[in-house]
């Protein structure tokens, strides 16, 4: 089944079916008394000073997320996530984002089955859905997971996950699709996500993942995406996008390790970039593949004591949004960048980290440098 | 030795019973083949998240997490427990599966963005 021809009806009939269909918790809970139908509020928070060389220091209250969950019954629920961006919305480029970065409904069938609808966050790499400051070293998200997979990366959609056993689990979801009108040459895809609001949804995308959690303290996960992004240039051409991506986490006691690699593919982005040079003057000089990875690992130096643990922590990226270009395009090597972050995280509680981290980067280009920064930040999960 | 496990078969019913565990067994043979499994919980995974036991025994589950505080519910039965954050011990609770089949359990604290994934099975024999 295409995107194209997996219509909601077809996705509503399935999930009708299964609904009626006996299911192995139904069968258990038939004696037990009824669950109560309850609401919860949680969130977290994410406060960065930020020091780039020849710049002036920078205060930035990041992040600002409210999770708002809502259990109707133990087979339906409620699931949002709200964030404010940069403390401050305002109707101009440089001001904060409101964003609704979750907000579902969670039909759960079955272990192996169960389908979810409203808005998404796509299944992709480590951070798109693991992204609570606590959990992660450093005080910004790793660069792969900012260029490369362009987190948070959330849109509208339905789709299906579950748990098919021996600690394996699996999503996929139908989800509006990337705009290419806003990918480019630095950032990549990010500017392309739809955000949910008002989405062309002509041709949707399709993402999945599957996933091994087997064993303890380790998480080996592999996604995809591929969607057509050129609805704006259609009839004249499409914009096939195809992201591929592999991701791998073991923690154990003291120490984590984190390793992902992932590679974009744009078809047509000569087409594109010929497209938006004639509209905007501007040409965008977007590359036909993108591609990174990173690795990472992470220690506990103090662990268990009365005033809470210091972990250090060491991370490699590298990453290039010029990877591969299109005929008679050249990259441009200042987007060939790696990276090496080092720096310390402090819990006094395992919700609060406190975090402080030097990234230095680097790129292919001689005489236009990326800034290195150092960075300290105050995140925390409640 | 037969003290110890005495001791141990007692601890065992008085905790199913703080526990509030939907069925208890009364019988001594039953409580002497008590089960027990270790689980730890992150965010958004129990491991293991699908485990055998036996139906009618009790079994004792300990959990431990690696992050923050996670809750554990056996949807349909009234055992809801809260798992401390990481450091701070061990939450057990004693359940009797009360016939073979397949229990689904989950993470009833809200923890996270992924939070909906945490689920698993106790399938009882």
């Amino acid at each position: 089944m295409t995107p194209q021809n997996c219509s909601p009806l077809v996705v509503w009939g399935c999930l009708c079916v299964a609904w009626l269909a006996p299911a192995d918790a139904a069968a258990q809970t038939a004696q037990a008394s009824a669950p109560e139908r309850t609401t919860a509020i949680s969130g977290y928070m994410d406060f960065h000073f930020n020091k780039h060389e020849l710049e002036d220091a920078r205060l930035d209250f990041h992040r600002f997320v409210l999770l708002i969950t809502h259990r109707f019954s133990d087979r339906i629920r409620f699931v949002s996530e709200l964030e404010l961006e940069h403390a401050l919305v305002e109707g101009l480029e440089k001001a904060g984002e409101l964003e609704l970065e979750q907000a579902y409904v969670d039909f759960l069938l079955s272990r192996r089955f169960n389908v979810r609808a409203g808005m998404l966050l796509m299944p992709v790499g480590i951070i798109n859905e693991r992204h609570e400051p606590p959990i992660y070293y450093g005080v910004e998200r790793p660069f792969v997971d900012t260029v490369i997979i362009p987190t948070t990366w959330f849109e509208v959609g339905v789709g299906v996950h579950g748990e098919v056993g021996r600690g394996w689990r699996y999503r996929g979801f139908i989800a509006s699709p990337l705009n290419a009108r806003e990918f480019s040459a630095e950032e990549g895809l990010q500017g392309g996500r739809q955000k949910g609001a008002d989405t062309n949804i002509g041709r949707p995308a399709t993402t999945g993942r599957l996933e091994y959690v087997g064993i303890r303290g380790l998480t080996v996960g592999a996604s995809f995406w591929t969607g057509r992004s050129g609805f704006e240039f259609r009839p004249r051409f499409d914009v096939p996008v195809k992201l591929g991506e592999a991701d791998v986490r073991y923690s154990r006691d003291r120490l984590e390790l984190r390793g992902q690699f992932a590679q974009v593919a744009i078809s047509n982005a000569g087409d594109l970039n010929d497209a938006m040079g004639r509209a905007v003057g501007v040409d965008p000089n977007v590359a036909s593949a993108l591609r990174g990875f990173y690795g990472e690992a992470g220690y506990r130096v103090i662990s268990g004591a009365s005033y809470g643990d210091v972990g250090l922590f060491a991370r490699y990226e590298n990453f290039d949004t010029q990877f591969r270009m299109p005929g008679g395009y050249l990259p441009l090597r200042e987007f060939d960048r790696d990276a090496l972050v080092f720096g310390v995280t402090y819990w006094p509680d395992a919700d609060i980290a406190l975090k402080a981290d030097y990234s230095a980067v680097r790129s292919q280009n001689s005489t236009i440098t990326a800034p290195n920064s150092f960075n300290l930040g105050l995140g925390w999960w409640f | 030795m037969s003290h110890t496990i005495t001791r141990r078969s007692l601890l065992l019913a008085l905790t199913g019973i703080l526990a509030g565990s939907t069925r208890t067994s009364t019988g001594a043979a039953r409580r002497q083949n008590a089960q027990m499994i270790d689980i730890q919980v992150e965010r958004f995974s129990f491991t293991p998240s699908e485990f055998r036991v036996k139906a009618g025994v009790p079994v004792e589950i300990r959990l431990r997490s690696d992050d923050t505080d996670h809750g554990f519910y056996i949807l349909g039965t009234d055992v809801n427990i809260t798992i401390p954050k990481r450091g701070k011990g061990v939450a057990t609770v004693t359940f009797v599966p009360p016939s073979a089949g397949q229990y689904v359990f989950e993470c009833s604290k809200l923890c996270g963005a992924g939070h909906g994934f945490m689920r698993g099975t106790l399938i009882a024999e």
